[in-house]
């Protein structure tokens, strides 16, 4: 069976059931090309679909999936999410009505362009890199294109679907001089094979990188620091947890109960767009089929809203700002699409650090408490002149640094947000902050 | 979930396209999630996931493609793809059309479950979870517990152009509590998560009330520890999943994945000494119902025991049959995948230090004047290149005058992994392993981490300056 006709076969059956059934289909293709000694030398090539369903009966909510389209497996995955609703309490969940979507296509021709085109490129961003001395390993250098599509129907009406799909070069290199070893990457991502640029991307991973090499520890103690947009958008990451509905609903957000607060710095303005024209992370509705608009989360500083589905919404009160997020294998989340933190007036430093890399966030980060402890990267900025420096640790309170942001960067940058999303951002100055190094 | 002749077809179609060496490798899992918060469901989901991974060799360029679309018609279709995308479409080799002698291993059930997957009823599982919610409930300060069970049953075929063919059944149960505890102004969190590859009888090994009671002390711990200091000392590392810190700062280092790019440290160093005599280091994929056990690697070879570092002696690297054609050395069992989604890689099963000459753990803190117990450590990361890590400690005190001291939380352990595993100047005896979730280039896999209480002489801790 293909998806429109499973998706169709499954909420036949749930009719015949007597259950509500929502039913998501998606399917990727994925090439992924990696360069070494001058040409192509690992291809992948990736076709990944299953259907989803979710089911609500009595108030109760259960899901399975499938990527198996008999149906026979078909059937098994209707039983489980009927069987797993079956285990909750009644909780007054209900599928949201909807209507017809239609079927936009976000993506175009921009992947179209030949293979060896593709292979051309990641090979160009390969040999640009290793012909930096100081370039000591390639850990990877690859191009990647992916395109989705995405089917939604359910028995409360809703009926849509979409393409989308981008392509990226990415790269990874070690990087030596004398004894100061220094490993780093970055990538460049868009909807347009053509608007790649191996030589732009290379030039910016070597300066990246090798501004690192030398690196000397840095003195415990606090300092005034400046983030680069690379260490905003880690940042921001974290933040999403707190300002995500589900977390508010399971009572895990700090930020709960404070609409309407002021809970960072005025500077700080944060708006979520899945509409922004060409937003490599746009879409003309959510996973649960409501339309797509623009939603302001902080402004001035203010706490304004929080990101919601139509489950989280109606167990908080509040209203569902389309932020529905989910896979055919996952359960009902929430997700931003392009998170941007709007640039300000921009950053000046004359004493202090530059946090150029944060790493170690999924064990160093408390999203729930905001506790940070990361290692970092940076540059000591002293008397008119920057070095590198290592091997030292930050340590600071989430909410307590929103708060103390005291300028933000002039210019966003892309960096990819984290599941389905990307995020916009500037740097941020913070003063006083505690560093430990040796 | 595969016929001979379709794998032979297949395999034959990809040596005649010019492949040196051709595998597939075939899936289906049954998994189930189900969670509960403070007693109630909060997700229940099952998955039927199926697929299949195609990977060519020529020479040591590997292409690998994969579909959920196990139809004759549809192998043949990415077969066809991959060969076509290699550019060597024309160039048949005839030497390849002969027909394959498929030699076909199954698993003996050294790691078979007692419980069968579909054996119990739903409500049976709920009940152990609001077992597992009841024991957490040790102070008034627990505000929430999450309960999470998860099952997983694996059935794999791999076969290839050597004409081996091998057929596996993993089965997995995890059980995993999160306590929140809260005095109304701080709020910290513990968490304990036991597994093996073993069934439901999980719950006859580990009573679930015991695993809410241990997560809940973690986080009662962290609500009444101090801000960690910060600076460079000793530090005293917990057994069991403290060994997640050589996992990362060591293992990693020796999967050919990174030896064969020359991208790790410790590349070319067999027969040196790249730790301190006091660390004996083994990765074994063979431990009965280990949470990294199988019998069969995701390549279809039969796992080993493999010595790693003998007394500070790197004796040996982690090897996959890419590493293997890349390096010479020869393969250890170790290529693993999270899925037919990714090609297999180097990795680590279940890793651990072996018991060193300390009689009693109590011996390590002796001596120390000041310096940091990491009873219980987080996840953590590594630059494989220059071997840099870091580490949150999930559960900390301080050591002061040669005992254990106050506990302190947000301490985190940075450094460069070849420096740390040499100033390791105490191993004590009480090896123990637990599970986690190891990621890497071929995805999130099961992985054991383990040691004895260690002791090293200094590391930089991370905390409040």
């Amino acid at each position: 069976m293909n998806f429109e006709r499973a998706k169709d076969h499954v909420l036949r059956r749930a009719t015949d059931r007597g259950v509500d059934a929502e039913v998501l289909a998606t399917s990727k293709r994925e090439l992924t090309l990696a360069a070494s000694g001058g040409r192509v030398d690992e291809i992948s090539h990736a076709n990944q679909g299953g259907v989803g369903v979710r089911v609500v009966t009595g108030g109760r909510v259960g899901y399975a999936s499938s990527e198996a389209l008999d149906a026979t497996s078909l059937d098994w995955m209707l039983d489980e999410a009927i069987e797993n609703a079956g285990l909750q309490p009644p909780r007054g969940a209900e599928l949201p009505t909807g209507g017809a979507l239609g079927r936009s296509d976000l993506l175009g021709e921009g992947l179209s362009a030949a293979v060896e085109a593709k292979g051309a490129a990641v090979v160009a961003l390969e040999g640009a890199l290793v012909a930096d001395p100081r370039v000591d390993v390639l850990y990877l250098a690859r191009y990647v294109e992916t395109e989705t599509e995405a089917v939604l129907g359910s028995t409360r009406g809703v009926d849509g679907g979409y393409r989308n799909g981008f392509a990226m070069l990415m790269a990874s290199p070690v990087m030596r001089q004398g004894d100061s070893v220094k490993q780093g990457w970055d990538l460049d991502v868009g909807k347009e094979f053509h608007a790649l640029d191996p030589s732009r991307t290379s030039q910016r991973i070597l300066e990246r990188v090798g501004r690192h090499l030398g690196a000397a520890p840095l003195g415990t103690g606090r300092y005034a620091a400046v983030f680069e947009p690379d260490v905003t958008a880690t940042l921001l990451r974290l933040l999403l947890f707190s300002l995500s509905g589900k977390s508010v609903a399971e009572g895990k957000s700090r930020l709960a109960g404070r609409l309407g607060d002021r809970i960072a710095s005025a500077s700080i303005t944060l708006v979520d767009d899945p509409t922004l024209a060409g937003g490599l992370a746009s879409r003309p509705f959510d996973a649960e089929g409501t339309p797509a608009r623009r939603t302001p989360l902080i402004e001035g500083g203010v706490l304004c809203s929080f990101l919601h589905n139509s489950d989280t919404a109606r167990r908080t009160g509040q209203p569902n700002t389309g932020h529905a997020l989910r896979s055919y294998a996952s359960t009902l989340g929430v997700g931003p699409s392009n998170l941007v933190l709007e640039a300000g007036s921009g950053l000046t430093l004359d004493d202090g650090v530059i946090v150029t890399d944060l790493m170690g966030v999924h064990a160093g980060a408390n999203p729930i408490t905001g506790d940070v402890s990361l290692q970092g990267l940076g540059l000591r900025v002293a008397g008119g002149e920057s070095r590198p420096v290592e091997n030292f640790a930050l340590s600071f309170n989430l909410f307590d640094l929103l708060e103390r942001v005291q300028a933000v960067g002039d210019e966003v940058e892309w960096r990819p947000g984290g599941g389905f999303g990307m995020i916009a951002a500037p740097g941020l100055r913070v003063d006083g902050l505690s560093f430990a190094g040796a | 979930m595969l016929r001979p002749a379709t794998a032979e077809s297949v395999l034959n179609t990809a040596r005649r396209g010019g492949a040196d060496f051709a595998e597939i490798y075939v899936e289906r899992w049954r998994r189930r999630t189900l969670r509960t918060i403070d007693g109630e469901v909060e997700e229940a989901v099952s998955a039927i996931e199926q697929g299949a991974g195609l990977r060519l060799f020529f020479g040591t360029d590997v292409v690998y493609a994969y579909t959920n679309d196990l139809d004759d018609a549809a192998l043949a279709e990415l077969t066809q793809t991959l060969v076509r995308l290699r550019g060597q479409g024309g160039a048949v080799d005839a030497a390849g059309g002969g027909g394959l002698d498929l030699r076909k291993r199954a698993a003996t059930g050294l790691h078979a479950p007692s419980v069968a997957f579909d054996a119990l009823p739903k409500a049976w599982r709920l009940d152990r979870l609001r077992e597992l919610d009841a024991g957490a409930r040790i102070d008034p300060a627990v505000r929430q517990v999450e309960a999470r069970l998860l099952e997983w049953e694996q059935d794999v075929t791999v076969a290839n152009s050597e004409g081996a063919w091998v057929d596996d059944r993993r089965v997995r149960t995890r059980c995993a509590a999160v306590v929140i505890a809260s005095d109304g102004d701080q709020t910290q969190t513990g968490h304990h998560g036991p597994g093996l590859s073993v069934g439901l009888e999980l719950f006859e090994r580990v009573d679930p009330a015991a695993i809410g009671e241990h997560a809940a002390r973690q986080a009662l711990v962290n609500l009444w520890a101090r801000p960690a200091p910060a600076g460079t000392m000793p530090v005293v590392l917990g057994n069991g999943f403290g060994g997640v810190i050589f996992h990362e700062a060591l293992g990693h280092l020796v999967e050919t994945t990174s030896v064969a790019r020359r991208a790790s440290v410790l590349t070319d160093k067999l027969g040196e000494q790249v730790a301190s005599p006091h660390v004996t280091y083994v990765d074994d994929g063979t431990t009965p119902h280990g949470w990294g056990s199988s019998e069969f690697d995701d390549e279809g070879m039969p796992t080993e025991r493999t010595v790693l570092i003998d007394r500070g002696v790197l004796t040996s690297y982690m090897v996959d049959r890419w590493g293997s054609l890349k390096t010479g050395y020869a393969r250890t069992g170790s290529g693993r995948r999270e899925n037919y989604t990714f090609a297999p890689t180097s990795r680590m099963r279940n890793t651990f230090i072996l018991p060193g000459d300390a009689e009693d753990p109590g011996d390590l803190f002796a001596g120390v004047e000041l310096g940091l117990y990491a009873k219980a450590l987080g996840g953590g990361q590594v630059m494989p290149g220059s071997g840099e890590y870091n580490f949150a400690v999930k559960e900390g005190y301080m050591i002061r005058d040669g005992e254990v001291a106050e506990p302190v939380r947000g301490a985190m352990l940075v450094g460069k992994g070849p420096e740390t595993i040499q100033l390791v100047d105490a191993v004590a005896r009480d090896l123990t392993t637990e599970p986690g979730m190891c990621g890497s280039l071929s995805g999130s896999i099961p992985t054991e981490v383990g040691q004895p209480h260690v002791r090293v002489t200094r590391i930089v801790v991370g905390g409040e300056a």
